[in-house]
């Protein structure tokens, strides 16, 4: 305790040996906040590229697995509501199979057990189903050659020569749906990245802006002693750059944490139309481009708003 | 070295400070510049300092119309001039050799010799035992030296100090001005502020005194007495 006191004592009033700044930036008020403020919109930005990345797999995944694929669905029930026998709708299958095998546009056909059906349906009517009490329908799955609306209308004609009432489903209209969703959720993921960067950006501008004027003083002194604008602005720069890089760190390891346990959560969750949040290797690497990204935003805000504030001053 | 015609100061749209002023310094000169308070000697240093620029009249220095220079232009004139302020004007947040470097680091000079440079001036204004002490914790006069030693310290062409001496010692006063002399003689033209008539009479340099916003030239006695001789 005393020797600590007698070492204070002897240091009282002595610089100490750290980082030269011509402008005391680092002792000015704010400097946590900024940190702060920088290590939110870090965090944010890991949370909302992350979501742009897992959206677009998603869209892939659906649109690759979908493309030139096509299901009949031979309705279990007639007009009038009778119900149609297992082996009534097993007849129209591999009728329309045997019809469309031949068929230059269908590179595949494969009508679907009734087991296939059911694990189809599994996620909606649960666990529990008794395939003999419950009136399934028949499903015809066709790959095709290509999938225009002239191959689809022809082989609509052709399906109903066989069962009129057939129905073939492209999985167009949904998948459009879902992809106009999903599209919006990207779309609102790069405006939050945007909003994060204005943000940034002014946060950095203001906070430069504030810091001239408390030195203003040490600013002239600077100046009449013959420093050119470059000289200064590279003070604040180089104060900028260390507040971006520490508050971006801070923000990318709690993003990163925060995946983690969001990558958890669904991963314990058994629902199989939610998207697979785990991401490659490259995606993960990418994130570490977020700290010199913030980094060079900081420096570059930074020395544009010095010159700007320089050029009024003589 | 420097010349005003028919300059002109103001700040703002309040009333000139500084009216039709007319003076010129060769290169080399020792020049005392006095005058009332209130009558435009911090108004007139920061023109010769280039803190300010005239709004009329014409402003020469190192052979350059000052009005005419851009902001960029005006950085090497400001490096060839050593400024002592009144109120000293000292970085707290660096040590006492930080401040007296800083000036030849602006210029990028290295730092070996950087700190060869100081050390040696800083020895020599009799600081050597505080080259990192703070300058808050030092007295007025160990202060004014570091300023002073900040101001000389990349030998300039043009040195302006503002009362140099008023917070120190009659010895360190002494040293001071007998090292503002030598810098004279190494042909550094200087011009110090001051209210002492007693420096003034006894460095015997030309005065410039400054009064209700005009300046005039009054030579040194020695040069009157020389003249003097010289007609009788």
């Amino acid at each position: 305790m005393a020797r600590s006191r007698m070492k204070k004592e002897k240091t009282l009033g002595v610089s100490h040996r750290t980082r030269r700044y011509d402008l005391p930036l680092h002792q000015s008020g704010g400097t946590n906040f900024i940190v702060l403020l920088i290590s939110l919109m870090s965090f944010l930005a890991v949370l909302a590229i992350a979501s742009a990345f897992a959206l677009s797999a998603m869209t892939d995944r659906w649109s690759s697995g979908l493309e030139n694929r096509a299901t009949i669905e031979v309705p279990a029930t007639i007009n009038d509501n009778t119900i149609r026998t297992k082996e009534e709708i097993a007849d129209i299958t591999s009728r329309l199979s045997a019809s469309l095998k031949s068929d230059p546009h269908v590179e595949s056909v494969k009508i679907m057990s009734n087991e296939e059906i059911a694990e189809l349906v599994r996620p909606w009517l649960g666990d529990n189903l008794v395939l003999d009490k419950v009136p399934l329908p028949g499903l015809v799955s066709l790959t095709l050659t290509q999938s225009d609306k002239d191959t689809i209308a022809k082989l609509r004609g052709k399906i109903k020569i066989i069962a009129p009432a057939a129905q073939l489903d492209t999985h167009e209209g949904w998948l459009s749906d879902l992809l106009r969703f999903t599209g919006a959720l990207k779309f609102s993921a790069t405006l939050l990245i945007i909003v994060i960067a204005i943000t940034t950006v002014t946060a950095i501008a203001g906070a430069v802006r504030s810091r001239l004027a408390v030195h203003s003083k040490e600013v002239e002194l600077l100046h009449l002693m013959g420093a050119t604008d470059n000289y200064i602005s590279r003070q604040f720069q180089r104060h900028s750059l260390l507040l971006a890089l520490k508050g971006s760190g801070i923000g990318l390891i709690a993003g990163a944490l925060a995946l983690i346990i969001i990558g958890w959560l669904f991963g314990k969750m058994d629902v199989n139309l939610l998207p697979d949040f785990s991401l490659s290797h490259m995606q993960i690497l990418s994130f570490g481009l977020l700290p010199p990204t913030m980094a060079l935003v900081a420096i570059i805000t930074a020395r544009q708003t010095v010159l700007r504030v320089l050029r009024t001053i003589l | 070295m420097i010349q005003f015609e028919h300059v002109g100061l103001r700040y703002g749209i309040g009333p000139e400070v500084l009216s039709d002023v007319n003076f010129a310094l060769e290169p080399g000169s020792f020049h005392f510049l006095s005058g009332p308070s209130g009558a435009g000697k911090t108004s007139l240093m920061r023109l010769l300092y280039l803190g300010k620029r005239p709004t009329r009249g014409l402003m020469t220095m190192f052979s350059q119309n000052v009005n005419a220079m851009t902001r960029e232009q005006l950085v090497p004139l400001r490096q060839r001039i050593g400024t002592v302020f009144q109120d000293f004007r000292l970085l707290d947040h660096m040590s006492a050799f930080d401040n007296v470097a800083l000036p030849l680091r602006i210029q990028g000079k290295p730092e070996k010799e950087i700190r060869n440079n100081v050390e040696e001036l800083l020895d020599w204004v009799g600081l050597g035992d505080h080259m990192h002490v703070l300058p808050n914790t030092m007295s007025g006069g160990q202060q004014q030296r570091i300023a002073i030693a900040r101001a000389v310290i990349t030998r300039p062409r043009l040195l302006l100090a503002d009362e140099p001496t008023g917070n120190l010692d009659d010895d360190i006063g002494l040293r001071l001005m007998n090292l503002f002399e030598q810098l004279n003689r190494m042909g550094t033209t200087i011009v110090i502020a001051t209210h002492s008539n007693q420096m003034m009479d006894k460095f015997n340099h030309p005065r410039l005194v400054l009064g209700e916003g005009t300046l005039k030239v009054e030579q040194s006695q020695n040069w009157i007495k020389q003249k003097l001789q010289g007609v009788f």
